[in-house]
């Protein structure tokens, strides 16, 4: 074939374009750590990273749910051990005032009473980041308010809240909620703490009761229903303390599937995103040399070129 | 009688002119070897016409009979038709390019390594719908219904940023649409201005204007850089020019031009002026430019319209049913109905409390509302073939990074088989420095060698004059 002048310049500039733009994607790789940057490096793998990059997110958000939960539920039981205490103080206090015990020492048991009451009421009305835990989704107010007479003993404790109960998403279409209402006396729906008309709970009006009915010296009312209905709520408080942790436990199951799924997602990304480093390197070195001979051949022939002038001088 | 002394002094005159006429014509040759549009030129040299004499049929010497221009017009043909396929690529390529700089969704380091990207249609997305989760955790947090309103703002104004930038662009393929067929039109004009003053010179000279011939072969390719051709050479030297089947140039007349024209809606396309022809064009800047603007950037247009589209129906589908703080309900969350116009409803972001993230009139704990907007995210919409808003967007991403993909390809392919068709034609056509320098020697030792008979002769003829002047 014949050869003009420009012929091989012009064929060891393409090659050295060519070169230097394999070099250039390489370099980019090489620095980056990433094989796929835009849609068009390799669109398949593009659209596989973004959808498990949105999938990653989401798992993201659902243990970021998990952890509010979590924490609402933790901030739940202990209000809910504490109620506990409390229903087995009465308890006490109501298995105590029997026949034997004199007017004096059942008014203390009263005044004692009526204390728990409000220790009660004031676990009722825990709050977590400014919302109420135990009112339902009527969250803004306290759930129960104790209404007392001029001598200071509780007449009623009324509830404000509501049956429904808020839940978050911790999986894909799986919901959940972490802690009961403070009553509920619909007969279905979300479990009521206090007042629950499925178990006969009514711990704020049983232990009015057993506080009137210590003001009164009527201890046989006490040993023959509010040491029951006590039982009842103290019961009924241990269900949920146990459901509540149950709860939790599935969601410490939960996040640690999360982890779990959010390290492969991450791994998997990571196997259609980065660049195969060694890989990149050592095709990298050869580019190099490959340029590196492309230059030398390049100045070669500038060299030839000249002697062939000088020759014919 | 021999053919005698003087005619061998014509013969050693007419071989130093015939010497002269080759170094001439390296000269030109030498002179262009960086001119890629020249081909290289030959003397044609031939012998004199011969004499009878006594002796026999003398030879007369040698002349020069032309000069010839080197070209393969085959080889040009094809360069002028992948000239087209290269540019229609090329086009697209850059269309291409700027369509998915526009719509900036890019993996980067951190985003592969943590699972979120940090920027991009795609992130914003995520985060808008993670916010709504997070508010179904705290449905009456003021805070949170601010970071909802904000992503939402973020989502609303990266539709509205890429929507925009893509009408960008397909106002500058419009643009660059009229430039070129402008461009094309003064080309035809040249063309034929070239066709007349080729035939005239030939007519003039009876030689071929080798010049002019580079000159229009020239005008030739750009103009077959620009759009697909059709050439058809005539018997004296013209050529004729067709486009989309509709004859441009004929001799020395432009018989039709390119004109842009609006097909309906602002699809702009072109048609011959003349005949009121629509041009189906397949090759060149301009086909690419209507095919990338009609066909991926519309895609991707279209893609990112129909998705706004169903995020604003599906979240104010919901949200519209919910109560707000204030106990308000049936405000949209979204105003506008696509991606150029997309925006938070600004009396939710004037005052958040009015984001209607309760189920229940009056029950501002109940998280309902949100929850079942957060939970679109994973809902499958039947406007976006059976997919989620994610999905859907990242189809779109895929599809624009295929045709941009395959563009590469074909563009990397159309410089292979230009790269080869350059080489051919160089190898036929172009001008070679050892090859010249060694006809420049050539013709020297041939000039200095006629020269010297010349002289030789003119001895002769003085020794002749002395015998009869002795």
């Amino acid at each position: 074939m014949r050869v003009a002048s420009t012929t091989i310049t012009n064929s060891m500039l393409y090659q050295m374009n060519q070169i230097e733009e394999n070099q250039a994607q390489l370099e980019n790789e090489a620095t980056t750590g990433l094989a796929v940057q835009n849609p068009s490096d390799n669109p398949s793998a593009m659209r596989s990273i973004l959808d498990l990059e949105a999938e990653s997110s989401s798992v993201t958000q659902y243990q970021a749910n998990i952890t509010q939960l979590q924490q609402q539920a933790s901030t739940g039981s202990s209000a809910m051990e504490s109620l506990q205490t409390i229903a087995q103080s009465a308890g006490e206090i109501a298995t105590e005032a029997d026949g034997t015990a004199s007017q004096p020492d059942l008014n203390n048991y009263a005044t004692q009473v009526t204390q728990l009451i409000q220790e009660a009421a004031q676990a009722m009305n825990t709050q977590f980041e400014g919302n109420y835990l135990f009112g339902g989704t009527a969250n803004n107010q306290p759930p129960y308010v104790v209404n007392q007479n001029s001598s200071g003993q509780v007449t009623s404790v009324d509830y404000q809240g509501n049956t429904t109960v808020p839940s978050a998403e911790i999986a894909e279409g799986v919901t959940l909620s972490v802690l009961p209402v403070g009553a509920n006396t619909t007969g279905t729906g979300a479990d009521g703490l206090i007042t629950d008309s499925r178990t006969g709970a009514d711990f704020f009006n049983h232990l009015i009761s057993l506080q009137n009915n210590l003001l009164s010296g009527n201890t046989s009312a006490i040993s023959a229903t509010d040491l029951t209905n006590l039982q009842k709520d103290s019961d009924n408080i241990t269900q949920q303390i146990a459901t509540s942790g149950a709860v939790q436990q599935r969601m410490t199951a939960e996040a640690a599937i999360e982890q779990d799924r959010s390290a492969s997602l991450s791994q998997l990304t990571s196997s259609q995103a980065d660049a195969d480093t060694a890989q990149v390197m050592e095709q990298l070195t050869q580019t190099q040399t490959a340029f590196q001979a492309a230059a030398q051949a390049t100045a070669g022939f500038n060299d030839l070129t000249l002697s062939i002038l000088n020759f014919l001088q | 009688m021999s053919v005698g002394l003087f005619q061998v002094l014509n013969m050693a005159s007419r071989a130093m002119d015939t010497q002269q006429a080759g170094i001439e014509v390296t000269g030109q040759n030498l002179s262009n070897v960086n001119n890629p549009n020249y081909s290289r030129q030959v003397l044609n040299i031939s012998t004199s016409p011969s004499v009878a004499t006594n002796i026999g049929i003398e030879g007369t010497g040698v002349q020069a009979t032309g000069i010839q221009q080197i070209v393969s017009q085959v080889v040009n043909t094809q360069i002028q038709a992948e000239n087209s396929a290269s540019s229609y690529w090329q086009t697209q390529q850059q269309a291409l390019q700027s369509a998915q700089a526009d719509l900036g969704q890019q993996v980067t380091s951190a985003s592969s390594n943590s699972g979120d990207s940090s920027q991009g249609i795609a992130s914003a997305l995520s985060n808008f719908f993670n916010d709504l989760q997070t508010l179904s955790t705290e449905p009456n947090s003021l805070s949170e219904r601010q970071v909802v309103l904000g992503d939402a703002g973020t989502l609303a104004s990266q539709f509205n940023q890429v929507s925009q930038q893509l009408g960008s662009l397909t106002s500058q393929l419009n643009n660059q649409l009229q430039t070129d067929v402008t461009s094309a039109n003064q080309l035809l004009t040249n063309i034929a201005s070239l066709n007349k003053q080729i035939a005239a010179a030939q007519i003039n000279t009876n030689s071929s204007p080798n010049d002019l011939l580079d000159e229009r072969e020239e005008d030739i390719e750009n103009l077959a850089n620009l759009t697909n051709i059709s050439v058809t050479p005539e018997t004296n030297s013209t050529v004729n020019i067709s486009i989309g089947g509709v004859q441009m140039v004929s001799g020395d007349n432009v018989t039709d031009t390119m004109q842009v024209y609006d097909a309906g809606g602002g699809q702009m396309l072109v048609q011959a002026a003349t005949a009121g022809t629509a041009l189906t064009l397949t090759g060149g800047s301009i086909a690419g430019e209507i095919d990338a603007r009609d066909g991926p950037v519309a895609t991707l247009s279209g893609g990112l319209n129909t998705l706004a589209t169903q995020i604003i129906d599906a979240v104010n589908a919901v949200h519209k049913t919910g109560y707000s703080l204030t106990g308000s309900t049936n405000a949209l969350f979204f105003t506008g109905s696509n991606a150029s116009d997309i925006a938070v409803n600004q009396a939710l972001v004037n005052n958040p409390a009015l984001l209607q993230a309760s189920g229940v009139a009056g029950d501002t704990g109940d998280n309902t509302i949100a929850l079942q907007m957060a939970q679109l995210a994973n809902q499958i919409n039947t406007g976006l073939n059976n997919q989620t808003f994610s999905q859907a967007y990242d189809g779109t991403v895929a599809t624009l990074g295929q045709s941009l993909s395959s563009t590469d390809s074909e563009v990397g392919d159309q410089q292979t088989v230009q790269q080869m068709l350059q080489q051919q034609r160089s190898s036929i056509s172009g001008v070679s420095l050892v090859e010249e320098m060694g006809n420049l020697s050539t013709y020297q030792n041939a000039y200095e060698a006629s020269a010297h008979l010349m002289s030789t002769v003119d001895q002769m003829l003085q020794a002749l004059l002395g015998i009869q002047t002795s």
